[in-house]
């Protein structure tokens, strides 16, 4: 495994930096036959400041220090992601890091046609969606679930405010976003982080979660109206205070 | 303005819309609903808004772990799935190649034994045995009639 000094490592990066069994060709990852040992200490690679095209090139060439810069940049996001749809630190943890393994395993298969980071949260929402179906948490529905797939409360109360969240601090926010998010039942948290963040289309969120659109449409719906309503609840709060 | 109480398809026509999901064909008949009536303005608005925010207010969770713990893990499932890799690659070689050899192996053996049946013992009494030979100077063979 080509394994380049580094030179601008994150400080106390250095110790967890092996060297994985290589799954890769033998190069300097940028297809050049990696020098002998004595000639490649000159091929020193500033990781902090590369690229994540550089870092994917290095890695597809087997190198470690470089995959696991690219870990250290996007780690939060893909942690934040899987926590988004899991609402278990442990869970979000561990499927972050196979998220990570298998991006390792499957680095030849990145072409680059979208960023590296987009390509993370595909991998990270696949495999959480996995994980879900596995623990057939959307298909047994709660008498809850039910309830709100007929038609919660929220679904059908009036618009009060065109914009529940004019006038929340960013902070504020995004604290009452996330727990709002929590408060959603997890077949409707799904939809509306595969459409909100992930930027599917109601017809490719009806494919990956095995539904038909209009329960897709409805899920969304209803999700989107639950989180006016929780956001809608800060603003009365802050109104009164 | 009128205000009316909409019907589930038309709210979720008016999502679709603010989504950029509605046919083409539905489109100027939702747009002038939402024009027309208040309840149908308010919620168009409130999807937008809620759509905007949701996507550019992502949760800011960071890895309740060190980077270097973090990476560790990582490192440690690489490297397990990497030698698993190369146990299934080392033992399919192994099959591959007694799969290719098997019927090579079966082949020497049959001659070996048809031979051993034929001539005999080696250094065993040839001479004992009932030989016909049969030569053709023209095609340039010789048989060996063995009993």
């Amino acid at each position: 495994m080509a394994k380049a000094a580094s030179k601008g490592r994150e400080p106390g990066g250095g110790a967890a930096s092996g060297k994985a069994a290589p799954s890769h060709s033998r190069n300097d990852g940028l297809n050049n036959p990696v020098a002998p040992s004595s000639v490649s200490l000159s091929l020193k690679h500033d990781y902090t400041s590369a690229p994540d095209e550089a870092l994917v090139k290095w890695s597809q060439g087997g190198d470690t220090e470089a995959f696991e810069q690219l870990v250290f940049r996007h780690r939060d996001k893909i942690y934040a992601r899987a926590m988004l749809m899991m609402r278990n630190e442990e869970e979000a943890l561990d499927l972050s890091q196979e998220a990570w393994v298998k991006a390792w395993q499957r680095l030849h298969q990145f072409q680059g046609e979208s960023s590296f980071a987009t390509w993370m949260t595909r991998i990270v929402i696949n495999l959480c969606l996995d994980q879900i179906r596995r623990q057939k948490r959307i298909r047994a529905e709660s008498i809850d679930q039910l309830d709100e797939e007929a038609g919660g409360v929220e679904r059908q109360m009036p618009v009060e405010h065109a914009n529940p969240t004019e006038g929340l601090e960013k902070d504020e926010l995004r604290k009452r976003i996330d727990e709002a998010m929590g408060k959603l039942t997890e077949s409707h948290r799904t939809v509306l982080v595969l459409h909100e963040f992930q930027g599917l289309e109601y017809k490719e969120i009806a494919k990956k979660v095995g539904i038909s659109i209009g329960t897709v449409m409805s899920r969304l719906f209803y999700a989107r109206r639950r989180m006016a309503s929780l956001l809608r609840g800060l603003q009365r709060e802050r109104t009164e205070e | 303005m009128t205000h009316t109480n909409m019907k589930l398809e038309q709210a979720l026509e008016i999502q679709a819309l603010v989504d950029g999901q509605l046919e083409a064909v539905r489109k100027p008949e939702v747009q002038r609903l939402i024009q027309e009536d208040v309840a149908a303005a308010a919620l168009a608005l409130e999807l937008s808004a809620l759509h905007t925010v949701v996507r550019t207010h992502e949760s800011a969770l960071t890895v309740p772990e060190s980077r270097e713990f973090y990476w560790s893990q990582i490192q440690r499932r690489i490297v397990a799935g990497d030698a698993v890799a190369t146990r299934k690659r080392d033992s399919g070689t192994i099959l591959g190649w007694i799969r290719w050899l098997a019927p090579a192996l079966g082949v020497a053996a049959m001659v070996v034994v048809i031979s051993r049946a034929l001539i005999g013992p080696v250094g065993g009494p040839v001479a004992s045995a009932d030989v016909l030979t049969f030569r053709s100077d023209i095609d340039r063979v010789t048989i060996h009639w063995i009993n």
